[in-house]
């Protein structure tokens, strides 16, 4: 493999990443523990477990990512998140990056 | 995130749902005084929805009138963040920068007004026309448990800003004297919260 082609590998990689975009959940003090393990096996398809957990590490730490996509995915995601009532916002995946 | 309440919840409980939604037979039982209460909620939330002009279209029959109105909606310059505090909570911004923000809320916020709006209406509509005022309680059918979810949910982040309810909400609830005219709007905040957690345990 030549090293010109290393390069564009690298280059490609970084361009996927920086299309990776997440929806994070925050922690609120109004919404219902079970509303919001509700909400998101409803928006996102999860089983009853992982909807829990993710609901557990927004009441624990403060937020979660929920989901991750491209952008226009993730402003829809959000979108949605907000017509439940649930506080959340969209940015670029920083743990993505290499 | 909150329990919604404290260990004497099932208390407050009056209206109580029956039946389930995979049945489509869920119902709730309503006092005349928790519909109004309810009712006035709805009626206050929709008019602050309500405020900016695009989304006044709800009020209008007309088909022509509503689709000049969502246009219209679309092509707004960049707006800024409600300046009420229920509002900004309601309509959150969906990106921590402040310019992405104004620019995704240029293009969402008329929607989602509209989606909560809808809501809204659609609870009233359910808390209002099945209801002989004559009787002391009404057995309201839940055709759509997960609009009256939202709607409710709504409600209860409304009066959480506007009494300043946070994580110690029930604590200084508790300790509130029954002098205080503000408490029994706390009670009316747990009250939904009791609702919400019944109405889901029924889903």
């Amino acid at each position: 493999m030549s090293s010109q082609t290393q390069v564009e590998e690298t280059l490609d990689l970084s361009k996927f990443f920086d299309n990776l975009w997440v929806a994070i959940v925050w922690d609120d003090p109004v919404n219902l523990m079970n509303y919001v393990t509700y909400v998101f096996i409803k928006l996102f398809g999860f089983s009853k477990e992982k909807a829990h957990k993710l609901m557990m590490q927004v009441h624990t730490e403060g937020k979660a990512v929920v989901a991750s996509g491209t952008r226009e995915e993730m402003e829809r995601a959000v979108q949605q998140l907000h017509e439940h009532g649930l506080w959340a916002t969209l940015q670029r995946d920083d743990h993505g990056r290499v | 995130m909150s329990m919604a309440y404290g260990p004497h919840y099932k208390e407050m409980i009056m209206g109580e749902f029956k039946g389930s939604a995979a049945a489509n037979d869920l119902s709730v039982a309503l006092s005349n005084d928790e519909l109004h209460i309810l009712i006035n909620l709805v009626e206050q939330l929709l008019e602050l929805l309500g405020e900016r002009n695009f989304t006044h279209h709800y009020q209008s029959d007309d088909p022509f009138a509503q689709l000049m109105a969502a246009t219209l909606g679309n092509i707004e310059s960049p707006i800024d963040q409600p300046e009420d505090p229920v509002l900004r909570r309601l309509l959150p911004n969906g990106y921590a920068d402040p310019e992405s923000a104004a620019e995704f809320r240029k293009y969402t916020e008329g929607s989602l007004r509209m989606v909560k709006q809808k809501h809204l209406l659609y609870l009233r509509e359910q808390l209002v026309f099945p209801v002989d005022h004559e009787l002391p309680k009404a057995d309201i059918a839940v055709t759509d448990p997960t609009q009256w979810l939202i709607a409710i949910n709504d409600l209860r982040i409304a009066l959480a800003v506007r009494l300043d309810i946070g994580q110690d909400g029930y604590e200084k609830f508790e300790l509130m004297k029954d002098s205080d005219p503000q408490k029994h709007l706390h009670a009316v905040y747990y009250w939904l919260g009791a609702i919400q957690e019944s109405l889901i345990s029924h889903l």
